[in-house]
């Protein structure tokens, strides 16, 4: 925009606002959530409000804050500001009466504006961040305006119309575009986490395609969903193990692998909530939606001995709430689990009303972490299929339904630490009921659902074991009694139950008078009730019977996933007292803090109604949440700095207008694209710019929050190793499936009472990209644990960005950048016909996208004659550092190596 | 001079340290833009890097997130040593002397103990287990130490006890996280990185917080406990290993000379320089920085970790062997390590959780084993520390994550084939040493049977809150913000506990 157009930019603003001024009357109105909260929040809140509140004031909610006070007046006289405790207690002459108390008074300007506001009548308001987003008024801004008329001008779009809105003010200046091929990196980084391909980058040097062109075969590119996947998977807390003591392997890679493949089909981000959510709530639920689900079940998992399953069951609960709050709201709960927010106008008990959303899942912390969603091999769909069918044609559809879904997830069921009125009988290492002989246990309130047959999951190890079910107790009725002898392994058997109606307590016994004393006669895992097939006398039934015993033997690959309780074990939630979940007080029902609004009474009372709350138009923080993230992640830093709060703690955002067009934008207009929202970015001038900076622009923003310049920061944990890979030829671009265990020094893994251990894998997996890395919690792959990738223990919104000389010896000494310099250095070897000048240059180009300078061509020319030398003289180390190369290969490594290092590479440009 | 005037006089001196080093830093910065690199690859070469960073506003920070800082008051102690015997030791075995608690031995355990209270693994009714280890008091102090460790047992005039400590964790990895972090659940920062985050460390040339296993297994948390949680990773504990590379990564690859890796890294910070001449940005000064420093680490870190040089007494003082994972390396490494200026030295020894389900996990034989390991080493340590003036400024703490129950284990409400006791919460004993402590005290008073503390009990909070002021810091006030609040490493507890300062 020249001089000219922004005058007559500005002059219209002013214009509007100067009308505005004399149609809504002389004295401006002051606005509570921008002018007065501010002032509450930081003098008077600590210790009125939350947890405090002195003299029996509080400023949090609107009710207490005009109540009565200790002295029985309120403190808040609407219109008159004079009789009003607060004004007076702000400018009292006696020290002990002035507020606040033993701290610096108020600003005359803070008084005065206090004084207007209660006067005006002291209307409460809400922050900024609860009130829903409104539609921008920014097109017909930029209409009336009259931008739009020529070259770069033209290109002017919203997001840069609303940054220069601010330069202006700051008297910023923006910076020039960035060179075509060093902007074509930063794109590609940003969007794949690989450097562009040669395909890419000749075609866009050559003019074949326009950068716009270039930015949407990034965003089609498979690449795109593996680099924004990670981002997702921090908040998720995805890892391959359990976390805490034991923390051994779990299944959870079907789960990265949905996200990845949602990023690819730019699964609308409303959907993509939902199904995390509450995808095994949505009416016949696929296999793709209930694998969703497991982004809730990467809670941590406690396997050690002696520890209660219901007190981690709880801790994962209240994980998933604090959770939920942080990636879709923006909101820290954790506070509000123990008392109600100081800052924030959420209560104590809203915390474990929204709990109650969560709290009637299935799991609970066993060790096998069933539900577990099972993924079926081709051949037993058919058998699936068979069993279902049969079951359909002799009992009906919700027989049928029951039934498919049991061998989906094998629920309803009921674990073995369950049990109680343990006689001659354990919990075998707090996981699994072990009966001695003669012992028995007791299942209390269990439904049976008047189930002809019992499935019992358990193992042992020796025979004869005569097992007893009655009702009630050691003289009631027999329900089912079989024989238990030798397994091998863990196997699921059917047993005939007897049907009974209604909740009743099962009374397990066993006898085997050649066991010895205390030994377990079997380990119990769980016991589910599921009717037998009917139709015996058919023709066909010993088919399907043998189809549903083979299903019943599945051990496949099977994923933690949420599935909801049936309502005869449905769970009650009461508020914790002081967070402490020994210490229940009152019952409370699912429902939604009262400051957010936006409930629909259409809504179920689950996690659906929930996800259905979080995605609608009305709900303030989710829009603004995802568009401040995916900005953070393009500009290193939100618009609302504070990525995880945007309370009344948070830093107030810098660009408001536009946060909020942006997020009404991706709501309505790109109807959650999550890639439309990117595209606006990455193609506005602003993200354009370059990044270079002078010391008298650093100085007036260091931390580039007003974007004078373009986005300047060091790749994360897995762009900097799977550039490495991509730029030296090894990066394997396999997708998808387990984990892989790329080379790691010895030694790394040492976990007490887990015989795992860090296989190395063979062949491409051990160049695979960094996100199918395996993630041991307590024990992340170190190089990625060095540039501040996380344990993924808990949620994370934003990755630290450090530099640290561990990071250095990565680089410089991990075998894995080794062998990419050694590869990257043969290449370039080969195509520059052994010459050391024009092999230097290429690979420079090659790594970084642009020519190199005489300087850095001389120093490393330098590096490399010295290289070049020593490995001359001295054979053996040739030998020892490069097996089978000539001194001037194994020189061009060194460069290589010494050129992977350069800060250059390792930074988005 | 009082001893007054004498901490202010220190405290200017500090000051002015700091201040002379930023001084020096700033100066370096706009004369050529790398710091240390300096002497080592280019000399001070003033004007060389002139225009654009002399504008610029840098802390010694912005370049070096480990640069030392003083703390908000003066601390007592510089460094800290941290021995943590993983599994938890029994207290009624080495501390806790419970005579009367011998006149219960095998008899069933009172209800009153058992009421309201869950084990880890005790069911039903257990039996009482007398103490099995002889007990005499030792010193002028008059402590109580048993027969299990009597080389401790003459240096016990040097450390004050913490005999009613309790925590709210029975289970290792909750507890022991607990116990380093503040917090049972994964996710925060341990008390080195806290320390390490608020100080900085003084030798640029080692990792600033140390941590040095033995026992032949890692913690049952895992890396967590000395994890960094949401501060920068840069805080992390740094485990330096007697086998393979004492650092990840440390050494050059086979073939690559010194020299040439010297070159490597002048050639690396040469373009760097004039990358930052073109764009300007001070990440790419400290990335120099920080090559350099990797740099001399390379040298620095296997000079330190290598016991081969020291003088034959040392090795027999400590019971050191060259090449062993073992404790007494560990603890002749940790004396090394903060005599260099390392801020932080986290000891971990597993071995400690003496169930009885086996000879090495028995409260009569494992136990005494395990104690013969640690005997030597650890008042060998206290000794030599004493003996350079360093004790003074280090402060020396020792425990495990809970206590042992005055009750046999019953694993299950089976009869255990060896004498054992279970993870127990009411009670344990720790001890300090050193900076700041109050040598010779006995704190903290427990009932007979050593089941519980009665008086001047202490928790994991009260530790962590003492631990923080030896160094200079008020607990409430040392935060950091995160997910939208500030944390502390003592959440919202914590009482100092003055009797143990010196």
């Amino acid at each position: 925009m020249n001089r000219n157009q922004l005058a007559i930019l500005l002059s219209l603003l002013i214009g509007i606002s100067v009308i505005g001024f004399f149609f809504f009357g002389r004295e401006k109105e002051v606005d509570y959530s921008s002018e007065i909260k501010p002032i509450l929040n930081k003098h008077c809140i600590t210790c009125h409000g939350g947890v405090k509140k002195s003299g029996g004031f509080s400023l949090l909610f609107e009710e207490e804050a005009f109540a009565p006070t200790e002295s029985g007046h309120p403190a808040i006289i609407p219109g008159d500001p004079n009789s009003s405790e607060l004004i007076k207690r702000l400018t009292h002459s006696d020290p002990e009466l002035r507020m606040p108390y033993q701290r610096p008074a108020l600003s005359e300007e803070e008084i005065e504006l206090l004084k207007t506001w209660i006067k005006q009548g002291a209307k409460w308001g809400k922050h900024w961040a609860y009130e829903p987003v409104k539609e921008p008024e920014i097109t017909s801004q930029i209409q009336s305006a009259g931008i739009g008329s020529t070259d770069r001008e033209a290109n002017l779009a919203p997001i840069d119309l609303l940054i220069r809105e601010k330069l202006t003010e700051k008297g910023m200046i923006p910076s020039m575009e960035e060179q075509p091929l060093r902007l074509l990196r930063r794109v590609a980084l940003d969007l794949t986490g690989l450097p562009p391909s040669d395909s890419l980058v000749s075609d866009f040097s050559a003019g074949k395609i326009t950068y716009e062109q270039a930015v949407d075969q990034l965003l089609s590119s498979p690449a795109y969903g593996e680099k924004w996947a990670a981002w997702w998977l921090d908040l998720a807390r995805y890892a391959d193990t359990k976390g805490y003591e034991r923390d051994v392997s779990r299944t959870m890679w079907p789960y990265r692998d949905w996200v990845i493949r949602a990023f690819n089909d730019d699964k609308p981000f409303d959907e993509f909530t939902i199904e995390q959510l509450a995808g095994d709530l949505l009416p016949n639920p696929t296999q793709d939606q209930l694998t969703a689900t497991a982004f809730h079940r990467n809670t941590m998992n406690n396997d050690e001995g002696g520890t209660q399953d219901e007190e981690f069951r709880v801790a994962a609960l209240l994980d998933r709430v604090n959770t939920t709050y942080e990636v879709w709201q923006s909101t820290t709960m954790a506070c509000v689990q123990c008392h109600s927010h100081t800052y924030d106008p959420i209560r104590h008990e809203e915390y474990y009303q929204s709990a109650a959303f969560f709290n009637n899942t299935r799991d609970e912390d066993t060790h096998d972490e069933e539900p577990r969603l099972r993924f079926y091999e081709e051949a037993q769909q058919g058998q699936i299929e068979a069993v279902l069918n049969w079951t359909k044609a002799q009992e009906g559809e919700k027989a049928a339904k029951i039934r498919g879904d049991f061998l989906k997830f094998f629920e309803p069921k009921y674990a073995a630490h369950l049990a109680t009125d343990f006689n001659k009988a354990e919990l075998i290492d707090t996981k699994w009921l072990g009966l001695w002989p003669g012992g028995s246990a007791v299942y209390k309130n269990i439904d049976t659902q008047g189930s002809d047959q019992m499935l019992l999951d358990y193992w042992t190890g020796i025979n004869g074991t005569q097992m007893t079910i009655r009702k009630d107790g050691p003289e009631g009725e027999v329900l089912a009694s079989f024989v238990i002898n030798k397994t091998e392994g863990e196997i699921v058997r059917q047993i005939p139950f007897k049907p009974v109606s209604g909740k009743v307590n099962l009374y397990f016994e066993a006898k085997n008078p050649s066991a010895k004393p205390q030994q377990n006669t079997s380990a119990i895992v769980w016991f589910a009730f599921v009717p037998s097939l009917k139709g015996k006398d058919k023709p066909g039934f010993a088919q399907v019977q043998n189809s549903w015993e083979e299903l019943l033997k599945f051990r496949g690959t099977r994923l933690p996933i949420l599935i909801e309780n049936p309502p005869y074990m449905s769970r009650t939630t009461q508020v914790f007292e002081r967070g402490n979940w020994m210490v229940p007080g009152d019952q409370v029902k699912p429902k939604t803090p009262a400051e957010f609004g936006g409930w629909q009474e259409k809504w179920p009372a689950n996690r659906l109604g929930f996800a259905y709350w979080l995605t609608s138009a009305e709900n303030p923080l989710t829009s603004r949440t995802l568009v401040n993230r995916i900005w953070d992640q393009l500009f290193g830093r939100g618009i609302v700095r504070t990525l995880e709060d945007m309370g009344s703690q948070s830093d107030p955002p810098t660009h408001p207008e536009l946060l909020d067009y942006l997020a009404w934008k991706t709501m309505n207009d790109y109807d959650w694209s999550i890639k439309s929202l990117i595209r606006e970015i990455v193609t506005s001038q602003t993200y354009k710019q370059s990044s270079a900076i002078s010391a008298e622009a650093y100085r007036q923003d260091p931390d580039n929050q007003w974007y004078a310049r373009g986005p300047r920061f060091r790749l994360s944990a897995e762009q900097v190793r799977d550039q490495a890979l991509a730029v030296s030829g090894l990066l394997s671009r396999k997708m998808y499936g387990p984990g892989v265990k790329p080379p790691q020094p010895e030694g790394i893994w040492q976990t007490v009472y887990n015989g795992e251990s860090w296989t190395e894998s063979e062949g491409e997996d051990r160049y695979r990209r960094g996100i199918y890395t395996f993630l041991k919690r307590t024990s992340p792959y170190p190089s990625f644990i060095s540039f501040d990738a996380g344990s993924r223990e808990v949620c994370l919104s934003k990755r630290l960005v450090t530099n640290t000389p561990l990071q250095a010896l990565v680089t410089l000494n991990d075998p894995v950048y080794l062998e990419a310099a050694k590869n990257l250095g043969k290449k370039t070897w080969e195509k520059s016909s052994g010459n050391a000048e024009r092999a230097i240059s290429q690979a420079y180009e090659q790594l970084v996208l642009s020519p190199i300078s005489e300087g850095k061509k001389k120093t490393l020319l330098e590096l490399y004659a010295s290289a070049k030398t020593e490995f001359t003289q001295d054979p053996k180390a040739l030998e020892e550092f490069y097996p089978g190369a000539k001194p001037e290969e194994a020189a061009m490594a060194v460069v290589a190596n010494a050129m992977m290092n350069l800060d250059e590479f390792l930074t988005k440009p | 001079m009082n001893s007054l005037e004498k901490l202010f006089a220190e405290l200017a001196v500090q000051k002015l340290q700091h201040q002379t080093r930023r001084h020096f830093l700033m100066d370096c910065v706009s004369k050529m833009g790398g710091l240390a690199m300096a002497p080592l690859l280019f000399g001070c070469e003033p004007g060389k890097l002139s225009k654009s960073t002399s504008g610029l506003q840098l802390s010694e920070r912005d370049l070096n997130p480990l640069a030392p800082l003083p703390p908000p008051f003066l601390g007592k102690a510089k460094s800290i040593i941290y021995l943590h015997m993983a599994g938890a030791p029994s207290q009624l075995e080495l501390f806790d002397y419970k005579p009367e608690l011998a006149k219960y031995h095998d008899q069933a355990c009172p209800e009153s103990l058992l009421e309201g209270r869950k084990f880890a693994f005790i069911r039903g009714v257990p039996k009482m287990l007398g103490p099995q280890a002889k007990f005499s008091q030792h010193g002028e102090s008059g402590a109580w130490v048993s027969d299990y460790l009597p080389h401790f047992a003459k240096v016990a005039d040097e450390v004050a006890f913490l005999k009613a400590m309790h925590t709210d964790q029975f289970n290792h990895g909750p507890a022991q996280l607990f116990m380093q972090t503040g917090s049972a659940r994964l996710g925060r920062p341990s008390l080195g990185s806290w320390v390490t985050y608020g100080l900085g460390t003084e030798n640029q040339n080692l990792p600033g917080f140390v941590v040095l296993t033995s026992g032949g297994k890692t913690p049952d948390a895992g890396k967590s406990v000395w994890g960094s949680g949401f501060l920068p990773s840069v805080y992390q504990g740094v485990q330096c290993r007697s086998k393979g590379d004492p650092v990840l990564y440390l050494e050059d690859p086979s073939g690559m000379s010194r020299d040439l890796k010297k070159n490597v890294i002048s050639a690396i910070n040469q373009a760097n320089q004039e990358d930052f001449e073109t764009f300007g940005d001070p990440e790419i000064l400290s990335r120099i920085n920080q090559y350099e420093m990797a740099y001399r680490m390379q040298i620095e870190v296997p000079e330190v970790m290598n016991i081969n040089d020291e003088p034959e007494y040392m090795h027999e003082l400590y019971g050191t062997k060259s090449g062993e994972e073992s404790f007494a390396n560990n603890c002749l490494l940790a004396r090394k390590l903060v005599e260099k200026g390392v801020r932080v030295v986290q000891l971990y020894d597993w071995g400690w959780d003496t169930h009885g389900t086996d000879h090495d996990g028995s409260i009569d034989m494992g136990l005494r084993n395990k104690c013969r390991e640690i005997d030597r080493p650890m008042a060998a340590l206290l000794l030599d520390l004493k003996q350079r003036g360093l004790l003074e400024e280090t402060l020396v703490v020792w425990g495990g994550e809970f206590g042992r129950t005055p009750m046999q284990e019953n694993r299950e409400g089976k009869q255990m084939g060896f004498l054992g006791r279970d993870h127990h919460v009411d009670a344990f004993t720790m001890w300090m040493a050193g900076g700041g402590v109050k040598k010779g005290t006995s704190y903290g008073i427990t009932d007979d049977f050593g089941f519980a503390g009665v008086d001047e009990r202490v928790s994991v909070h009260d530790l962590h809150a003492t631990i923080l002021h030896l160094m200079g810091f008020d607990h409430e006030k040392f935060t950091y913000d995160f997910q939208g609040r500030p944390f502390r490493l003592t959440d919202v507890h914590g009482e100092l506990i003055h009797s143990v300062l010196a």
